[in-house]
């Protein structure tokens, strides 16, 4: 089993050094689109989600509601993986 | 003649028709126009002058559109800046296209207000740029090496020219509705610039994921899609029971498109995606609308005018694709190299490898450019390979495409080091700071040496690797 903290934690800091750019404040809860994640961004991390733990995010589970935050988008990962 | 003039066509035929659509905003052919003429009155106080070069870094929007034919309007020649460029890549398009300023929609140091979220910051070109008397209209910069050219320029003519002859493929009419979610800054000519000649509808769809946009697909009846495998993957997974009946023509762009979303995306919404081929160079020499699912992995028969030679083909009938045909670019900029140097008795060897089967249909084999496609955006590995050699622990370095089943292709690195304490979190650290965060390479190899060609002693040049 994998915690989602855990994968929040580290998404999170790969948005701050990859994805956005150092003045733009990120945490668990702050709305992704509306801080200018786009398209591209998407891809960044889906990037980092197959790089890190091994698997691509199905593009069906790649909805608005998974997209909402950090949060959202490692809950969305850690039940993708543990049901794995 | 001048590209405003089609959009002035189009709104004298559609006055009242959307012309584009942004969130709760929708601007008519007849408002558009009436923009265009007001942000060109704003910047003609600028004294900008004729022939000038302007970077636009605009997100997608109705505003970019708005500015680039208030540019060409006032004869400025537009360069699209894309803008998730860093400071220091602005700086190199600016230097290398001699741009006399930048319009922001966020101002910057030393900028004026030209408009509401319009900003213009003058910039002093050592040499005032040089069209050799031609009607310029457009540049795309292409890549930040030393040794490649640098932008390819297109005249008003030139790009009215290939505009009409890329709809005798699209076929695109005043009733068709485009949703629209690639970026303006990388696709423009034979798309948005056609949709306004044409007088269609243009519905820029805010979210690319798959609800919010077949949402948006049906609720402007949209006729036309035009995205990247990727997104096509995307809508193809949504699992709703939602239809998009509307469409008739879903053309899949960028990078070759992988069979699985091909089908994946025809089982969902029983709509065959098309492919073409676009060489910017060229407009759109191919397209695949008459075969579409038969001949899913074919860019088609050649389109609007165009003719298409195999050169020295092997005997499988493989060989260099050489084109000629209405619309072929002006020149490359820096260096200027003229049309007429670069073509040979009028044709233009695109460098990529191809086939064409007994029914006309071409099949493209391999690029011989090493450009690599992420989703939607082209990344030139010169670019990053120019970045890394800067850094003092790299002394050379090699970047290729690396095939990924969703997205076409990704970036990898190799590095050889110069020191062994060198630590590749720093080269990646370094990268950030001087590169657009989509051309990190996603992964770094150190190696001992890199491949050459036995007779230039080039790095010899990887086709993507699976």
């Amino acid at each position: 089993m994998i915690e989602p903290q855990e994968i929040e934690t580290k998404l999170l800091d790969f948005l701050k050094r990859e994805v956005f750019a150092a003045n733009v404040v990120v945490t668990p809860e702050t709305d992704l689109i509306a801080s200018g994640f786009d398209s591209m961004s998407l891809v960044r991390v889906l990037l980092f989600i197959e790089q890190s733990y091994g698997f691509w995010i199905p593009e069906g589970e790649i909805t608005g509601d998974a997209l909402q935050n950090v949060r959202s988008l490692a809950a969305t990962a850690a039940r993708i993986l543990n049901a794995r | 003649m001048n590209l405003t003039e089609l959009l002035e066509q189009a709104a004298k035929r559609y006055p009242q028709k959307p012309a584009i659509v942004e969130e709760s905003t929708v601007v008519s052919y007849g408002e558009l126009v009436t923009q265009v003429g007001e942000l060109a009155r704003q910047i003609r106080s600028l004294h900008i002058g004729n022939g000038s070069r302007v970077g636009l870094a605009f997100p997608n929007g109705i505003a970019y559109v708005a500015l680039t034919f208030a540019l060409w309007r006032l004869n400025i020649v537009v360069v699209p800046v894309p803008t998730e460029c860093p400071e220091e890549e602005i700086e190199e398009i600016a230097v290398a296209m001699q741009l006399a300023g930048i319009l922001t929609p966020k101002p910057r140091t030393n900028s004026v207000a030209v408009a509401p979220d319009c900003y213009f910051t003058k910039l002093n070109p050592a040499t005032p740029p040089d069209n050799h008397g031609l009607n310029l209209a457009f540049i795309r910069f292409t890549s930040g090496t030393t040794s490649a050219r640098k932008g390819v320029a297109l005249s008003h003519e030139t790009i009215r020219d290939r505009v009409l002859s890329a709809n005798k493929a699209f076929g695109i009419t005043p009733d068709d509705t485009v949703i629209w979610c690639l970026p303006m800054a990388h696709h423009f000519l034979i798309t948005i610039v056609l949709y306004i000649e044409v007088g269609a509808t243009i519905i820029l769809a805010r979210h690319v994921t798959a609800k919010p946009f077949l949402e948006a697909v049906n609720h402007w009846k949209g006729t036309v899609l035009y995205a990247a495998p990727f997104h096509f993957s995307m809508w193809a997974r949504d699992n709703s029971a939602a239809q998009i009946p509307s469409v008739r023509l879903a053309v899949s762009t960028t990078c070759a498109l992988p069979q699985t979303v091909a089908d994946d995306f025809f089982k969902r919404f029983n709509l065959p995606l098309v492919q073409g081929l676009g060489v910017i160079e060229l407009g759109l020499v191919a397209l695949n609308t008459a075969a579409s699912r038969e001949k899913w992995n074919s860019v088609g028969s050649v389109a609007g005018g165009f003719e298409l030679r195999i050169v020295n083909p092997d005997a499988d009938g493989c060989g260099e694709l050489a084109v000629r045909g209405p619309g072929i670019f002006d020149a490359y900029v820096a260096p200027w190299v003229p049309r007429e140097e670069v073509l040979r008795d009028g044709w233009f060897f695109t460098g990529d490898i191809g086939r064409v089967d007994a029914d006309s249909f071409l099949f493209l084999l391999s690029r011989k450019t090493a450009v690599i496609n992420l989703a939607g955006r082209k990344v030139f590995p010169e670019e990053i390979e120019t970045v890394l050699n800067r850094y003092p622990a790299v002394s050379e370095s090699r970047v290729y495409g690396k095939l990924h089943p969703h997205l076409g292709e990704t970036v990898e690195a190799e590095v050889v080091l110069s020191s062994p304490d060198a630590k590749l979190d720093t080269i990646h650290a370094f990268c950030r700071e001087h590169l657009a965060s989509y051309k990190i390479p996603t992964r770094f190899t150190i190696v001992a040496a890199l491949p050459r060609t036995p007779v230039t002693g080039k790095i010899r040049r990887a086709a993507p690797v699976a």
